[in-house]
Formats: structure tokens, sequence, C-alpha cells
């Protein structure tokens, strides 16, 4: 087999595969700039003429509202998440203390565990605490990210030079100024690639704003859009284009990301 | 004095993430515990039942062993096909045949961002026996005659699953098996090639042995991952209509998955929190159970 032959074969499997990857998100697309009757009459397979029509029903629903409140748990998930990720593994990777090794075996095995295990608890748990009809109980369970801590520890052992920071401590920095300065600045790559993931898991997630959020006011995107239906009740092509406008943020912030992302992982190195 | 506060740094950093994970990880899943051996409706005054509610696991009217075996099987019908087909895709895209990587790579991934919510939304549009994309085109082509009701036979609903989660998951399994490609040593195919070796001969004997951690790391987080499955078979099965009230589980509740199932018991058509929590705990044991016999068994394979 010549190199040429390889080559049509190879790109000819991978379109054939990244066509079936691309195609129910295209008829997602252009299903959303239909008039609602197109759609049930025939097959729609270029774009339509009803785009606006149907973004202004779609707004009608505050949409915007919703926009809002996902930005607000998933930027603030994400930031701290990271934040206490990253502080966690610096401690683990950068320094010594007493049962370092068993407290990091424990991580691990969270890891492990089944989110849903706490599940019910957790409801009562923010019952009692008095946070229900807040966004909080969507952000709470992001903090402290055990995946993110293996993570950046992983990362931080063969990112972050030692001798970096001795020499930074010996000018007198304090650990706070060496991480903020220094820590951070080497380990930007596995950051994004963390933010990223964490970003996309909260604003994905469905369950607990199911159990939580009655008020339509603080509903995220995943759950306004499973009650479109009864927002506009016939009106597919408006819930079509709510599904792609729920889609939209992190469309755009991995087709930005995705390069570094990928960096990320594979200098992070999943090393299992 | 100095040592004294080089000793308590590390204690701070760490601090933060201990604290929320006690509070808002280990709490709840002690407490659960607790609940699940209490019948209890999350308002009335607790009563401690001891194993009954794990005993009532075994019984067919809690759907433990029906929605542990439903999980079980999607996740048998669709890792092993991600995994094939995202080694494949990684393969091709680390060869020097492919040009347009990272577009391939993106493309390939984008699958896995989407909303689960839309996803299962979605795949209820083009699978719906009436007006969906998938009969329309099949009756187009003449490859049947009347409407298939994907979504209203056991059989069809859990193929219809089966795709939607391939469909989202390839992507993401691609990119971890880039990831493991990457961290190969290029000098060992090189030794190899001086030596004659084919490439199919490569492939066999350098590329998959070294990605084992990988796969490894793919197959454990597959099947927890897979157990936390909820969103899109409900989405799938209620559709915009219905949303979370949908028919439990879809037609003969061949589709109830294992959170569906204590999501359901919990906070659904009953508020058992006791049995809800019974369970959670049911399928976590289930799990280490999987686990431990998978890990024993790939390293016999290690010493032999």
């Amino acid at each position: 087999m010549t190199n040429s032959i390889r080559s049509v074969i190879s790109t000819t499997l991978i379109s054939l595969l990244s066509l079936f990857a691309l195609f129910p998100f295209y008829l997602m697309i252009i299903m959303g700039t239909y008039q609602n009757e197109d759609l049930f009459t025939g097959i729609v397979l270029v774009p339509g003429s009803y785009f606006l029509e149907n973004l202004k029903t779609v707004m009608e629903s505050r949409f915007d509202l919703v926009y809002l409140n996902s930005l607000f748990v998933s930027i603030t998930s994400t930031v701290v998440a990271v934040l206490v990720s990253a502080f966690a593994g610096f401690a683990f990777a950068k320094h010594e203390f007493k049962y370092k090794n068993k407290i990091f075996a424990a991580v691990l095995l969270t890891m492990m565990v089944p989110g849903q295990l706490g599940l019910i608890a957790y409801v009562i748990e923010i019952r009692y605490l008095g946070l229900s009809g807040t966004l909080l109980p969507l952000i709470l369970p992001w903090v402290a990210n055990s995946f993110g801590v293996f993570w950046m520890t992983q990362y931080m052992k063969s990112a972050v030079p030692n001798e970096v920071l001795e020499s930074a401590r010996i000018d007198g920095c304090s650990d706070f100024t060496v991480f903020f300065r220094i820590v951070i600045a080497f380990c930007w790559p596995a950051m994004t690639t963390l933010a990223l993931l964490v970003f996309l898991w909260s604003w994905n997630s469905f369950l607990l704003p199911l159990i939580f959020i009655n008020e339509p006011e603080l509903y995220t995107i995943p759950l306004a859009i499973s009650t479109l239906g009864s927002a506009y009740r016939t009106d597919l092509a408006a819930q079509v284009l709510g599904l792609s406008l729920g889609t939209l943020p992190v469309l755009i912030l991995f087709i930005i990301g995705s390069k570094s992302f990928i960096r990320g992982l594979t200098a992070g190195s999943v090393k299992g | 004095m100095e040592a004294l506060r080089r000793k308590w740094i590390p204690y701070f950093f760490l601090s933060p993430y201990i604290i929320f994970y006690l509070a808002f990880g280990l709490v709840p899943i002690l407490f659960s515990l607790y609940v699940s051996f209490t019948s209890w409706d999350g308002i009335r005054e607790k009563h401690f039942v001891g194993l009954d509610n794990y005993l009532f696991l075994f019984d067919p009217n809690s759907y433990f062993f029906k929605s542990v075996g439903n999980t079980f099987l999607f996740i048998m019908m669709t890792l092993p096909f991600q995994m094939f087909f995202g080694l494949l895709l990684a393969v091709l895209l680390y060869s020097r045949f492919v040009k347009w990587k990272s577009f391939y790579q993106l493309v390939n991934f984008l699958p896995y961002i989407v909303t689960p919510v839309a996803v299962g939304l979605m795949f209820n549009l083009l699978f719906d026996w009436q007006t969906g994309f998938v009969n329309k085109v099949l009756m187009l082509l003449g490859w049947t005659n009347e409407e298939i009701y994907w979504l209203g036979e056991p059989g069809f609903a859990r193929f219809v699953i089966a795709f939607m989660l391939f469909w989202k998951g390839f992507g993401y399994i691609m990119v971890f098996f880039l990831a493991g490609l990457a961290n190969i040593p290029k000098d060992l195919y090189e030794a190899a090639q001086v030596d004659g070796a084919s490439s199919t001969h490569m492939f066999l004997k350098i590329t998959l042995p070294l990605l084992k951690p990988v796969t490894t790391f793919i197959l454990i987080t597959g099947i927890i991952g897979g157990f936390q499955l909820l969103e899109e078979p409900m989405l799938l099965l209620g559709g915009f209509a219905g949303g979370a009230s949908a028919v439990v589980g879809g037609p003969e509740r061949c589709c109830l998955t294992t959170v569906w199932n204590v999501y359901d018991t919990a906070f659904g058509s009953t508020t058992r929190y006791g049995l809800g929590s019974a369970i959670a705990y049911g399928l976590c044991m289930i799990i280490a159970l999987v686990s431990i016999t998978g890990y024993k068994f790939l390293n016999r394979g290690e010493q032999e």
C-alpha cells in the first residue's frame, strides 16, 4: 500500500466519522431556522428563513435571565473549584506534612465514589441550612473537586521546578506570594483544562437544578430547556432553537479553548 | 518561630478542599447511610427499620436489579464501540496521513459538550415515530413501509439510547487516547522501524501495550460515568411535552437507569428517602465489587 492510498483511506474514514458526529448538531441548528409547520411536513436540510421569528419567541420566555443564572453558577463554580484544587495540589506536590500519602490516597478514593451516593442527604442538608430557593446548592458540590486536586497535583509535580520555588523563598517571598506569582504561571495549561471541564460539567448539570429550583427566575439552561415544551407548547422550531442557544456558550468556549484543552490533557498526562 | 510557621503552610493550602469536602461530600454520604436504615419522607419523624430497605431491594417492585441491569446493559452496549472508534480516530489523527488534525479533533469532540438534556430532546425529535427524521428517511428510501415505533418498544428504545450515548461519547474517549499516544516515546517506533517491523506489528507490540494505563483509566471512568446516566434517557423518552415527568423508565421500565430510580423513589413518584438512599448504597456496593474484581483480573494478566 502506498502512502497516498493510505492517506485517502484514513481521510475518508475520519471524514465519515466526523460527518456522523456533526449531523445531529447540524440538524439542530437547521431546524431552528424553520417555521413550525415545515418541520412536520418534510425533511429539512438547508437553512430556512424563520430564524429571527423563532428567536423572538424564545426571548419572550426570559431566556436572557436563564443565561445569566447559568453563567453565574458556572463561572463561580469554575473559579472557586480551580483555585481550591490548585491550592490543594500545591500542598500535595510541593510540601511535606504528616499523613500526606494517606490523605492523598483518600482523595483518590473519593474520586471513585459515585456522586449520587450522598444526594438525598445533601438535599436535606441544603434544606436544613435554608439554602433552597437560591443558586448556591448548584455551586457547592463543585468546590471540593477530587478530580481537580488529583489533576493539579500530578501537573505541579512535573511542571513546577523546585529550584524556582526555593530561590523565591530565599528572596523572602511567602508561600502565598510564591503560589500567586510563580505556581499559577507554571500551571496555566492544566488550570485551563480543568476550568473548561468544570465549566462544562456545571453548565450541563440537570439533576441538582431539577431537585432544588422551582422558581422560573432561578432556572438554569438545562432546566429551562427541559420545560421549553410548556413555555411555547406547540412551537417545535422555537424549542429546537432553544436547544441550540443553550449549547452556544460551551460551543464557543471549546472552539476557542480546544487547542489548549487537548495540550493540557496531554501535558497533564493521564497516567492512570 | 519560622519552623512552626512553615509547618502550618500545607494545611492552610489544603484546608479549603478538606472543609468543603467534609461539609458537602462526606457528611451527606454518611448521613445517607443512616437514612438508608430508616423509613422517612423527609418531613415526618424518621423510623429506624434496620435492613428492611436493603431487603426490599430484592423485591421486583423496587426495580433495583432491573435498573442496575439496564444501566449495565447500556454501558456494555456503548463503551466497547466508543473505545474502538475512539482509538481508531486517535490513531488516524496521530498518523502522518491525515491533515487538518485540530479541525477533526474539535468536530469529533463536539457531541460531548452538548447539554445532555438537549441531546435527549434532539434524539427524541429525530426518532419520533410520526415526524422524526429517521423514519422519514427510512420510508423515503423504501426500507420500511410503516413508521417504526422507536421509543415505544423496549428493544428499539434501548437501541436508540445506546446509539445516542455512542454518538455523544466516542470523541471524548478519542481525546484521552490522543493524550496517551502523545506520551509514547517516538524512538521506540524508530528503533522498531530500523528492525524492519511492519506498522501492524508496531501497533500490536508497542502502541497497544503502552496505552494500557490510558485504557484502564477510560474503562474505570467510563463505567463510573455510565452509572450516572440520567438526563439523556429521561428527556429522550419524555420529550418536550413530558420533561422530567415522563413515564418513568420508558416502556416496561426497560430504560430505567439507577440514578433515575433513585430520583424517582425519593423526589419523583414517591418520597421514600430511606429506600432511595438504600438504592444508592446498593449501587455503590455493586460498583465496588465490579471494580475490585476487574482490578484483580487486570493485575493477574500482568503477572503472567
